[in-house]
């Protein structure tokens, strides 16, 4: 019987990264109905950036403002100009517009910076502490509570602020929104902002926790997307629980015989049962 | 989903469709006899994966087109028939037809699966959870890994690699291509006899209206069932022409992002016309290979693709076969001098 | 300007600096003829075939052979004949390697392929080498499909020869300690599980044990990936993967301080100049690397003339190294057999025959000597030195290690009959 306490540990590490992102999704899809498959693309140009300015001698919270600042500037340029434009398609098209979007940052990406040994650091990498065995960095530690704290604020900004109202009401009907006064396009800028920024933040850490790499860090966004989809793309303490699941999951099968190699799967086969389960009332449509 | 026209169901002058019909198929035979002896070595491979491709389009359009379903896990059925395919080739050395039948067929019941969760599901969900599975079928390809050329079933390889043996009438490039435009065009038979057919207007009627189609009698399960069974099939059969192409397959080369993007080409190149997945195979391979030909950097060719994808979902819903259509009509009108039945 | 050209440059001139006093790269570099006549005559083609785009660049085999027929062609060329040398990027994409290689072959002709370094190259197009009787003299063979062929003959060693001699050297080093071996690799079935075995084999002979993992590439838990590793109880950890994928796992290492616990190795595919940077100054003097040719800064006369070659027919940009001095001897050799054929018959067949007739190629850059042969596979390069991390760079060990790998015995003793002996 393999020892599973030290693989809890790591796996909740990894949830770290896995909710991390996936609150980015679900806080864009809640404020404007988009699944943004750019997320991952934005957090690693972030990364890139800041790495950037730290290889030149660059001061660290200069770099790291510095790619956050960038990614949020595209992503609020993105949603302004670009995905206002589609505001009135289907949802799943939104969705494929901003694979449009990533697939040019890892063009970019991949022609500036290459694939490359790097590592990025952060001065949180230094500090560990011991849990069950299991040394944790600063670093991780940071990122849950980054993530937990952004679930909070972000709750808390929706629910009560008057802009995070209008938001709400922008996902749930844009038309009925506009006519009642909500200034559409100003709210939904406010939302790619906040989105921006999430990835930004996300990716740098992100990169330190895993691989500062474009291709790795654009579809890690896949498996977030499978963590949203258990917080049923709505609920961000569901999004957090959900994370948290897969990447304990994940980490216990390593010393599994046979399922052990089938373990990235997880998040995919958590996130169908998640679906199937949330829409197990059969579901009648009345056209 | 709009109140689109579907093209194989308009109305129309049936000699003016006979006339259509000729010159296309004259067109199609054509392209058989004469494009592999033009093409040069390089891009008639590249035309044959691009074909296979088309094959693979044609499943995803298939649903989006009849049914309004987005099935984002189209390539990683395309792996699956292509995993079987091979196997079944190297396992028991049977001809090519039947590996490739065999693979569309096991393909189609990976599909069946898929589109079991799609009897609930609709529009973002459906695309979501299909997504989620071809990020699974991704995982269990590159961890079951492709099989690499060893004998047996499950064999892997451990000396030299065996390729998957080329059909018996179709051995040289040039026979395979034209081999491979052969089962493209015995695809799009199947889809077009299942669109003209009972198939055809029972999707036609659960996609404008799932109570009208259950008040009309239509048993919607099994339809929706079929079409993802189908499409399933056809994916498999594009997977084992790829194999066959290449003579083996890369298991990483199906992750979720490819299915994705097979999704989106589809919809660049017009779902809802027979030209759709031709246009959308072409980029797929065909693009590509221009630029590395011109030996740009394919980063470069990665950035041309998103920014193109984004200014054709922006302004083309119809996509590229629907920009083609609307300029033949125009340069109709044009000539013809008629108004209004450009069609 | 682009940072990594920047940081290369950078990385470059530092070799150049830390070789000896004066010496050497000045000089001017010497291909073929070596009489400074640029070669106009009828070109002769020969391509290659590399992976630029995608999960990692591997390319440098490429540029060193493109540096080298540069080079050749304002000296003579073969006879007065020029090398057109097309290099071609398959993006790590089977399908895109099989339509170059028809592209090379079949629509421009190509009598050879030479300096390919391509994951995906050898296993896609076997086929095509077979049957059109082409000779790869490639730069960098990965999967198993590159050392298994009667066509493909490449000047390195490969992962699996690579990783056995890191286990090699550690148990060299540390005589009766190392006798617990874990090899991670990535899961990709002729690249990751054979790459291990010759190690876990080689152990094994010497009444050790050893366990191989295999993990999805695409996965984000490296901590996972190490715990495992320690859950063996191991003396020595051989990561052999790429340099990309290997720095998750060393950083995961570092987070848990396993540097002084267990004694790190790994192939050759992590001797890189940006590795150790990469990977921090946590690990000096903690990992050792297999190198499968020597060391850059050895000042001996062929390797200065690789450095030369480079920089005066290279790009900047060009990485300088093993896979570069792969590339290099590739080209060589592929160089110095044309010139020994007659410059109005060389076409395929004879540049085949001539080529599979290469029984001894001598460089002070290769530890012993390099043939190609007529057997059904080609694995020369078995032998190499070690090389540890130390103060920001790699350095060399110095001695010349034979793999012991019970996998590699139809080679030695074909190595026998054409007389060359380790």
């Amino acid at each position: 019987m393999p020892d599973f306490t030290p693989f809890f540990v790591s796996g909740l590490a990894t949830a770290a990264t896995y909710v991390l992102s996936a609150v980015g999704i679900v806080v864009l899809y809640r404020a404007s109905g988009v699944v943004n498959f750019s997320q991952g693309a934005l957090g690693a140009l972030a990364a890139f950036v800041s790495w950037s300015i730290v290889e030149h001698g660059g001061p660290e919270p200069v770099a790291w403002f510095a790619g956050i600042l960038v990614s949020t500037t595209l992503a609020f340029l993105y949603g302004r100009v670009l995905a206002a434009r589609l505001a009135f398609s289907d949802p799943v098209m939104r969705a494929v517009a901003t694979l449009s979007v990533a697939l040019i940052l890892l063009g970019f990406m991949g022609y500036v910076w290459g694939e490359a040994p790097r590592r990025l650091r952060l001065p949180t990498d230094t500090m560990s502490f011991e849990l069950i065995g299991v040394r944790v960095t600063g670093t991780r530690a940071v990122a849950f509570a980054l993530a937990v704290l952004a679930t909070v604020a972000v709750m808390t900004f929706l629910a009560r602020s008057r802009l995070g109202l209008q938001m709400r009401a922008l996902a749930n009907n844009r038309d009925l929104s506009a006519m009642l006064g909500v200034r559409v396009l100003r709210a939904d800028g406010y939302a790619w902002i906040i989105s921006g920024g999430l990835a930004g933040i996300s990716g740098i850490l992100l990169a330190d926790l895993q691989r500062l790499s474009g291709q790795t860090l654009t579809f890690a966004v896949i498996p977030a997307i499978a963590a949203a989809v258990i917080g049923r793309f709505s609920s961000l303490p569901a999004t957090v629980a959900g994370g948290v699941a897969i990447g304990v999951c994940e980490a216990l099968l390593t010393p599994v015989p046979v399922i052990g190699p089938f373990r990235t799967a997880v998040p995919f086969l958590f996130a169908v049962v998640a679906l199937l389960w949330m829409q197990r009332r059969f579901t009648f449509a009345y056209r | 989903m709009a109140e689109q026209a579907l093209a194989y169901s308009l109305p129309v002058d049936t000699r003016t469709v006979r006339l259509k019909w000729m010159v296309a198929a004259l067109v199609a035979l054509a392209a058989i006899a004469v494009l592999p002896e033009v093409l040069s070595n390089y891009w008639l491979r590249t035309f044959i994966s691009a074909t296979a491709l088309a094959i693979g389009s044609l499943s995803v359009s298939l649903l989006f087109a009849q049914l309004g379903m987005v099935s984002l896990a189209q390539y990683g059925l395309l792996g699956v028939g292509g995993w079987f395919a091979l196997r079944i080739s190297h396992g028991f050395g049977v001809p090519f037809e039947l590996a490739l039948l065999t693979g569309g067929i096991v393909a189609a019941a990976f599909g069946l699966v898929v589109g079991l969760p799609a009897l609930r599901m609709r529009g973002l969900y459906l695309a979501i959870i299909t997504l989620m599975m071809a990020g699974a079928i991704q995982v269990l390809i590159s961890a079951f890994g492709f099989p690499d050329g060893g004998a047996g079933f499950l064999g892997k390889s451990t000396a030299a690699r065996i390729m998957m043996a080329r059909p018996h009438l179709a051995p040289t490039d040039e026979a395979y291509f034209r081999y491979a435009m052969v089962v493209l065009a015995l695809c799009y038979g199947v889809v077009f006899l299942h669109v003209r057919g009972r198939p055809g207007r029972a999707w036609a009627m659960i996609r404008r209206s799932e109570v009208c189609a259950l008040a009309g009698g239509v048993h919607i399960v099994a339809y929706k069932v079929w079409a993802f069974t189908l499409s399933g099939f056809l994916a498999g059969i594009a997977g084992g022409l790829l194999a066959g192409g290449v003579g083996q397959l890369d298991g990483s080369a199906f992750p979720a992002s490819q299915s994705i993007l097979l999704f989106a080409l589809t919809i660049v190149g017009g779902a809802y016309s027979w030209m759709g997945p031709i246009i959308a195979g072409l980029m797929l391979r065909a693009f590509p290979a221009l630029l590395n030909d011109f030996h740009v950097d394919g980063n470069i060719a990665t950035i041309v693709f998103g920014a193109g994808l984004l200014h054709s979902l922006m302004t083309a819903p119809q996509g590229m076969a629907g920009q083609i259509q609307d300029v033949a009509a125009a340069l109709r009108k044009r000539f013809a001098g008629k108004s209004g039945a450009g069609r | 300007m682009r940072w990594k050209s920047a940081l290369l440059t950078l990385a470059a001139v530092t070799i150049a600096a830390g070789m000896s006093v004066g010496h050497a790269h000045a000089d001017t570099a010497k291909c073929g003829l070596s009489n400074g006549k640029t070669a106009a005559g009828d070109p002769i083609i020969i391509g290659g075939i590399v992976s630029v785009t995608g999960p990692d660049n591997f390319s440098s085999s490429g540029l060193a052979a493109a540096a080298y027929f540069k080079c050749l062609n304002a000296n003579g060329g073969i006879n007065g004949r020029p090398v057109k040398y097309v290099l071609e990027d398959d993006a790590w994409n089977p399908e895109q390697s099989s339509q170059l290689a028809a592209k090379l072959i079949r629509d421009q002709g190509a009598v050879a392929l030479v300096g390919n370094m391509s994951f995906v190259d050898c296993g896609a197009n076997q086929g095509i080498y077979e049957k059109e009787d082409i000779m790869v003299i490639a730069g960098v063979g990965v999967p198993r499909d590159c050392f298994f062929q009667k066509n493909y003959a490449p000047t390195n060693a490969g992962p699996r020869v690579s990783n056995t001699k890191a286990i090699m050297d550690l148990a060299r080093t540390y005589p009766d300690k190392i006798k617990r071996v874990v090899c991670i690799a990535p899961n990709i079935p002729n690249v990751g599980e054979w790459s291990c075995t010759g190690a876990v084999s080689w152990i094994k002979t010497k009444g050790g044990d050893g366990k191989i993992i295999t993990f999805d590439p695409g996965s984000l838990d490296a901590t996972s990936i190490v715990l495992e590793a320690m859950a063996f109880k191991p003396d020595a950890i051989s990561v052999g993967t790429p340099k990309g994928l290997a720095v998750p796992i060393f950083a995961a290492a570092e987070e848990q301080g396993l540097a002084d616990k267990v004694h790190w190795t790994g192939p050759a595919s992590l001797y890189n100049l940006d590795f150790p940077h990469a990977i921090g100054k946590y690990w000096d003097g903690k990992v050792t690397v297999d190198m499968e040719l020597k060391a850059a800064d050895g000042n001996t006369p062929d390797m200065n003339n690789w450095l030369a070659v480079m920089d005066q027919y290279g790009q900047k940009s060009d990485p300088r190294d093993t896979f570069s001095q792969a590339g290099y001897l590739a080209a060589r050799v592929t160089a110095e057999t044309l010139l020994k054929i007659d410059p109005a018959k060389i076409d395929r067949k004879s540049v085949t025959a001539a080529l599979r007739s290469v029984k001894k190629f001598e460089s002070d850059i290769l530890c012993a000597p390099w043939y190609v042969g007529d057997g059904p596979r080609h694995n020369a390069n078995h032998t190499g030195p070690v090389a540890q991390v130390k103060g920001g760079k790699l350095v060399s060990k110095g001695e010349c290690i034979d793999a012991q790998d019970p996998e590699l015995d139809d080679l030695h003793a074909y190595e026998k009959t054409i007389g060359i002996s380790h």
